[in-house]
């Protein structure tokens, strides 16, 4: 899937966030979107990722724009995963309930977990397990549906290094297998593994790094 | 299944306020309901033995104030189909410490309708006692009526409790306590295929009575109609507060679990699936309740009945029809009351959950 900002503009209220954006992101790549914060990273993510829309410019998913698929949800559900900086797992679901809450086929959720080294920890609350591994059910969350591109905003933000490193191993090489990643991070450690990295600034592309 | 009930388990402080809220609601409206609904079925059934018609002073609108003369009674009787008429005093005074007692004066030809239970119908200046109220009078020897002393003559047992926790005397006495000959008349028929023309013929013997089969007397009855009205009103309210609970409540729960709802937009559900999820949660509550209800009114109907405060006069009723009725009325609630907030719910902004914390 490709998908496309092109002259993205937003506001939050009269404060002008997005001004101007052009990019592109294809799958099977791993784009990071760095920047301090307040740059527009999480905006543009947000946008990029349908939970937004933008007040000027449009974004297309394989040449159509978003309305032209109908039930967004459905959209969603089967094309796109989210990781957020909290895990936001389900607490009263165990682990392996909470990817099954989002699986549209079931019998992938086990070799999911086993792939993300999870697989002992399925029938445990979230409370009952590390950060990491939180981190890692809540990838198997997003990634259950072999969506085509996840969407993370600052996933290692609550990650020790150790743990923080394991996340961007997983992304690289889940990209490499066919998913599409875009990171919004302030973590300069994220270009080690990033295909692409997009440098926002005051809310404008300062640079892309390929 | 699962799922929900995880959900509940896990808010289970907020899960027990919505199950004690529509408890209360349901056995409120069980209570009302099937009190009104015994009261109605008592009365009904005192009137309906030996009565297939209903004679009483035209235009009252409660049979207490009913003052017909006796002697019609005889003419009645003489009415080609008429099996039996039977004259009835309906009062109620104060008897020993008990400030108000059903009374009733009973023509002869009526005894036959109480089942005796010891003792033997009551002559001149003695009463017969249902058994309720022989019993809370401790099983008494004489009693005081009007300032005038009665001998107890026997005891009777009745299913109707506005019998058996009542005084039956002979007419004649009943009257010179009430100042009236009879209250109502029953009259039972030959062949019930004739009631509507022999309704005309009473009704033709004088112009102060009237007449009407006992299901149309039942069906008109003011003080049924006020009684229903009354329950009816009570019971609407309880619904609309159980609602009120639920909505109030699922608001903060709906609140609480925002960012659960916002990971489920994220991911892609469907709002319709998180609706029914919440709905399906306030159903597995509904029911529990319900049942919780049932059981509690069954017990409160009990105490009250056996109570000595209310004499054996509350006796409610749950038919399969009210439990059938009150379980529709129970999801309802549910379902109508978890609408809105779950409406809600579903349409949380999964950008919540990149602006705040939560799940």
């Amino acid at each position: 899937m490709k998908i496309e900002a092109l002259g993205v503009e937003h506001f939050y209220g009269h404060e002008k966030v997005l001004n101007g954006v052009d990019i592109e992101i294809l799958s099977g790549s791993f784009t990071a979107i760095i920047g301090e914060s307040g740059s527009g990273k999480t905006t543009l993510l947000s946008i990029l990722s349908t939970l937004l829309q933008p007040t000027r410019g449009s974004v297309r998913y394989d040449e159509k724009i978003l309305q032209e698929f109908g039930d967004i949800d459905l959209f969603r559900r089967h094309n796109i995963g989210f990781v957020f900086q909290f895990h936001y797992l389900i607490s009263y679901l165990t682990l392996r309930e909470n990817v099954a809450l989002a699986a549209l086929d079931t019998t992938r959720i086990d070799p999911l977990l086993a792939e993300l080294g999870i697989e002992k920890l399925g029938g445990r609350y979230s409370d009952e397990v590390s950060g990491g591994e939180r981190q890692r059910a809540a990838i198997a969350r997003a990634l259950i549906n072999r969506p085509s591109v996840v969407f993370a905003d600052e996933p290692t933000g609550n990650l020790d290094t150790k743990n923080a490193l394991g996340v961007y191993e997983l992304f690289k090489r889940f990209a490499s297998e066919g998913t599409g990643f875009v990171v919004a991070s302030h973590d300069k450690k994220i270009a080690d593994y990033a295909d692409i990295i997009i440098e926002m600034e005051d809310g404008i592309v300062k640079q892309i790094h390929q | 299944m699962i799922t929900p009930l995880k959900a509940l388990r896990k808010n289970r402080f907020k899960t027990a306020l919505i199950f004690i809220s529509m408890s209360v609601s349901i056995a409120a409206i069980f209570l009302i309901s099937a009190i009104s609904g015994g009261v109605v079925s008592m009365y009904s059934a005192m009137l309906k033995t030996d009565g297939d018609i209903i004679v009483t002073q035209k235009g009252i609108a409660d049979t207490f104030f009913s003052d017909i003369n006796n002697s019609l009674s005889a003419e009645i009787r003489k009415i080609a189909g008429v099996k039996k008429s039977s004259a009835l005093i309906l009062g109620a005074a104060p008897v020993d410490k008990l400030p108000i007692v059903a009374i009733y004066g009973v023509s002869d030809n009526r005894y036959d309708s109480y089942t005796l239970a010891s003792g033997r119908y009551p002559k001149a200046d003695e009463v017969m006692l249902g058994s309720k109220i022989f019993e809370t009078l401790k099983q008494p020897k004489t009693i005081v009526l009007s300032k005038k002393e009665f001998a107890v003559s026997g005891v009777f047992k009745s299913r109707i409790g506005f019998e058996d926790g009542g005084v039956v005397m002979n007419l004649s006495d009943a009257g010179t306590l009430f100042h009236k000959s009879a209250s109502i008349f029953l009259v039972s028929l030959k062949d019930l295929g004739n009631s509507e023309e022999i309704v005309g013929k009473i009704n033709a013997l004088n112009t102060d009575i009237e007449a009407k089969t006992t299901e149309s007397f039942i069906d008109s009855y003011n003080q049924f109609k006020i009684i229903q009205t009354s329950s009816d009103v009570i019971g609407a309210m309880a619904f609309l507060m159980g609602i009120l609970g639920i909505v109030s409540m699922m608001s903060m729960v709906v609140n609480d679990r925002k960012g659960e709802f916002g990971i489920m937009r994220s991911i892609g559900l469907s709002s319709r699936v998180i609706i029914f999820k919440l709905l399906s949660e306030t159903l597995i509550i509904a029911l529990v309740a319900y049942g919780v209800a049932l059981g509690a009114s069954f017990g409160i109907l009990e105490l009250i009945e056996h109570a000595d405060k209310f004499q054996g006069y509350i006796n409610g009723e749950i038919s399969a029809v009210l439990m059938i009725n009150v379980f529709i009325v129970s999801v309802t609630m549910a379902l109508v009351g978890t609408f809105l907030p779950a409406l809600y719910a579903s349409r949380i902004d999964p950008m919540s959950l990149i602006q705040r914390g939560g799940a």
